[in-house]
């Protein structure tokens, strides 16, 4: 029992991580139908862009001087924004032009930024795993035979919030609803005034951000980073957004956490070597019958 | 149409001539011959901590030989990478054995360092004719069958300057039993090196009285190891022996047992020569105290002969030697070696591939500084030697070493 409580946290963290990845992959989704590929890669980034912050602050004798919490704000806020302004980028040189092409032309442009972007990682750093600056102290809490870290906490934590937060953005503000009018209808929205460019840009803006903020968490949990980490990541990510019903942005947080529990399980119970392939079990029997997926939104049919 | 055809012709002429055989070409030129010494080995990424300081090795043993090289010849390094986004890739490795073969002035080649990429190399040498020396493959299969053999079973091809893991992993076993380990838990990365080994750990820790509390694979690019690990913790093992190498994992599972609830200082780790290089300790950083591997080669240092090899290395190089530069260097060595026998019997004209290849096949009582040795009818060393290290304040540190030839 105790083994199966510790297993569950440990997918409950993993899926934190797949969640705040999969956000960003289920908004732009919404938005203009495109499966960014690239994403999985922004999120790497966002670790990397981590490291180099905090690297910067402490090489400069800075951080022994600053609280802690501060430099991590930094980092964090940093990450944020330079992933964002990645992510925006990539839909102006990448996507806009793309955006009435045929559907496959788009989805190969993604795959191809994914490469580029993994490549200026190995370019940048090299091809070896790189390690987070241990700046922030685990402490580790015993509950009987259970062991809960306070990384595990920040991880399920931060994904719970800017989820909430991304919520509350989509439903109650003028933005949030210029956003969800482009995803309804982009021509009517245009006719109603609302800058349809922009709104795109912004939707990149923030899935970008949370995936940075994905890196961030993720750097300080694993405690290393590798150029190539996204692809894989990515790729839960991406299943974790059609299994809760892409462009559901909870439905995304529910994918993330239900995946990352199911490849914990079966890492702890199975074998490891059956964890990926559970996860994908799991998503051809959700699309055999739920095809909208978990969470799915039932779109009114376009006429 | 007949501009067409001439252009063919030459594009045929040119092609025919990359596969002719060296003794077809006299050069006209006064200039020294040169006679390559390929070199394939992982160099970038997080392999390049095993492939740079063996091709170091190589380099100085090319060097070396340039000081008294046979009159009106000179030898070269060829060296390529085999690794592909950092790690050892043998689609890439066999590539690189391909474009080797096509040139002549190829002799043979040092490498590979990993035995999945060798397990694709050594069909791709026994069909060109083209002689490997492998300063670390201890993949056993690798020279005891004839399975990677493929054009011509009975033609060896591929040799090996070091020993096999099913004494590795047997003096990984004795290792483990001499720490007081009673309850081990085995972690591989399912390749042809780190399953192998793995498999013949278990075997003989189980043999010796041990008791091998489960035996797990990981996969390739795996971030998280958190859910094994929690596993492997709830069974309370006295180590955790990995089959594998650093680049497939090794590091980062040392690494994230601590947060699984497994004590580095207390929980030891066992390993092969896959994590004997500097990046393990990188990627584990604090958890890589308290590690334990073995190496399938001696420790130079030891060696009375090495001396002057480390003392030259250091200059050059201004590094201290990896666990297999002195392996790199000699396969080196024995390949020049053989070329200059070649150059001897042909009366000082230049050497034929199949000459020196068969050179190498009979090298026997060849005085190195990792001992005296031949190679036996597969290909194997005939004096492989075991050596036994661990990982202390951050440094590789030896412990000691045995000639497992007489098992």
């Amino acid at each position: 029992m105790e083994l199966f409580i510790q297993q569950v946290i440990n997918g409950l963290s993993l899926g934190g991580i797949y969640a705040l990845i999969a956000l960003g992959y289920t908004m732009v989704y919404g938005i203009i139908e495109l499966i960014n590929f690239a994403h999985g890669d922004v999120y790497t980034l966002g670790s990397f862009f981590s490291i180099a912050i905090i690297g910067l602050l402490d090489a400069s004798g800075r951080l022994h001087g600053v609280p802690l919490l501060l430099v991590l704000a930094v980092a964090l806020a940093g990450s944020m924004i330079l992933c964002g302004i990645v992510g925006v980028l990539l839909e102006r040189l990448a996507y806009r032009r793309l955006r009435n092409a045929p559907r496959l032309a788009p989805l190969i442009t993604a795959i191809g930024a994914s490469f580029i972007l993994e490549n200026i990682m190995q370019l940048w750093r090299g091809p070896s795993p790189i390690p987070f600056p241990s700046v922030v102290p685990n402490v580790t809490w015993h509950f009987g035979g259970v062991n809960l870290s306070s990384n595990e906490v920040l991880v399920v934590v931060m994904a719970l919030f800017l989820m909430a937060v991304l919520q509350i953005f989509i439903y109650n503000t003028r933005l949030g609803k210029a956003m969800r009018a482009t995803a309804q209808d982009r021509d009517a929205a245009q006719l109603m005034g609302i800058n349809i460019n922009m709104t795109i840009a912004l939707t990149f803006f923030i899935g970008s951000a949370l995936a940075g903020v994905g890196g961030f968490v993720s750097g300080i949990y694993y405690g290393s980073t590798w150029f190539y980490n996204g692809f894989e990541a990515g790729l839960k990510a991406f299943t974790a957004a059609v299994l809760g019903g892409i462009g559901n942005v909870a439905g995304a947080m529910l994918g993330g956490f239900v995946i990352g529990m199911v490849e914990s399980l079966t890492a702890g119970f199975i074998s490891d070597q059956w964890a990926t392939v559970a996860v994908f079990l799991l998503l051809v029997l959700v699309l055999i019958f739920r095809p909208s997926g978990l969470l799915g939104e039932v779109l009114p049919d376009k006429v | 149409m007949s501009r067409r055809s001439l252009a063919r012709f030459v594009a045929l002429a040119a092609i025919l001539s990359m596969f002719g055989t060296s003794a077809a070409f006299t050069p006209a030129q006064a200039a020294d011959q040169v006679i390559k010494i390929g070199v394939d080995l992982p160099v970038s990424g997080a392999d390049a901590s095993d492939g740079i300081p063996t091709q170091n090795g190589v380099t100085l043993a090319v060097e070396e030989a340039n000081t008294h090289a046979p009159k009106g010849f000179k030898f070269e390094v060829d060296a390529l990478d085999d690794a592909v986004g950092g790690v050892h890739n043998p689609q890439q490795g066999a590539t690189n054995i391909r474009s080797l073969a096509a040139d002549p002035a190829v002799m043979g080649v040092v490498g590979p360092f990993n035995s999945n990429v060798a397990a694709a190399e050594i069909p791709v040498s026994n069909e060109s004719g083209l002689p490997l020396i492998s300063p670390s493959n201890t993949n056993p299969t690798l020279t005891k069958t004839a399975k990677y053999r493929t054009a011509h079973p009975d033609v060896i091809t591929y040799f090996r300057v070091c020993a096999t893991d099913d004494v590795q992993g047997k003096a990984g076993a004795e290792f483990a039993k001499t720490l007081g380990l009673k309850k081990v838990y085995v972690i591989d990365d399912n390749e042809t090196y780190g399953l192998g080994l793995a498999n013949v750990f278990e075997k003989d820790f189980k043999e010796m009285g041990g008791s091998v509390l489960g035996h797990d694979h990981i996969t390739a690019n795996q971030q998280d190891f958190k859910a094994l690990l929690t596993k492997v913790a709830s069974t309370h093992p006295d180590a955790v022996y990995y089959g594998g190498t650093t680049s497939t994992g090794g590091g980062l599972v040392r690494q994230q047992m601590a947060s699984a609830g497994m004590d580095p200082t207390k929980v030891k780790y066992v390993g092969g020569d896959g994590i004997s290089d500097e990046e393990f300790i990188k990627v584990a950083s604090d958890a890589a105290n308290n590690s334990y591997y073995t190496v399938a080669a001696p420790n130079a240092a030891k060696s009375a002969s090495a001396q002057s090899f480390i003392k030259a290395y250091k200059a050059k190089f201004h590094s201290d030697i990896g666990a297999y530069s002195a392996n790199g260097y000699v396969a080196a060595q024995v390949i020049i070696a053989a070329a200059e026998k070649t150059i001897k019997q042909n009366g000082g004209k230049a050497p034929a591939r199949a000459q020196v290849l068969k050179n190498i096949q009979n090298t026997s009582g060849f005085k190195s500084i990792i001992g005296t040795f031949g190679f036996d009818k597969n290909g194997d060393t005939t004096s492989p030697v075991i050596a036994l290290w661990t990982i202390k304040d951050g440094k590789q540190d030896f412990v000691h070493q045995i000639n497992v030839s007489a098992k």
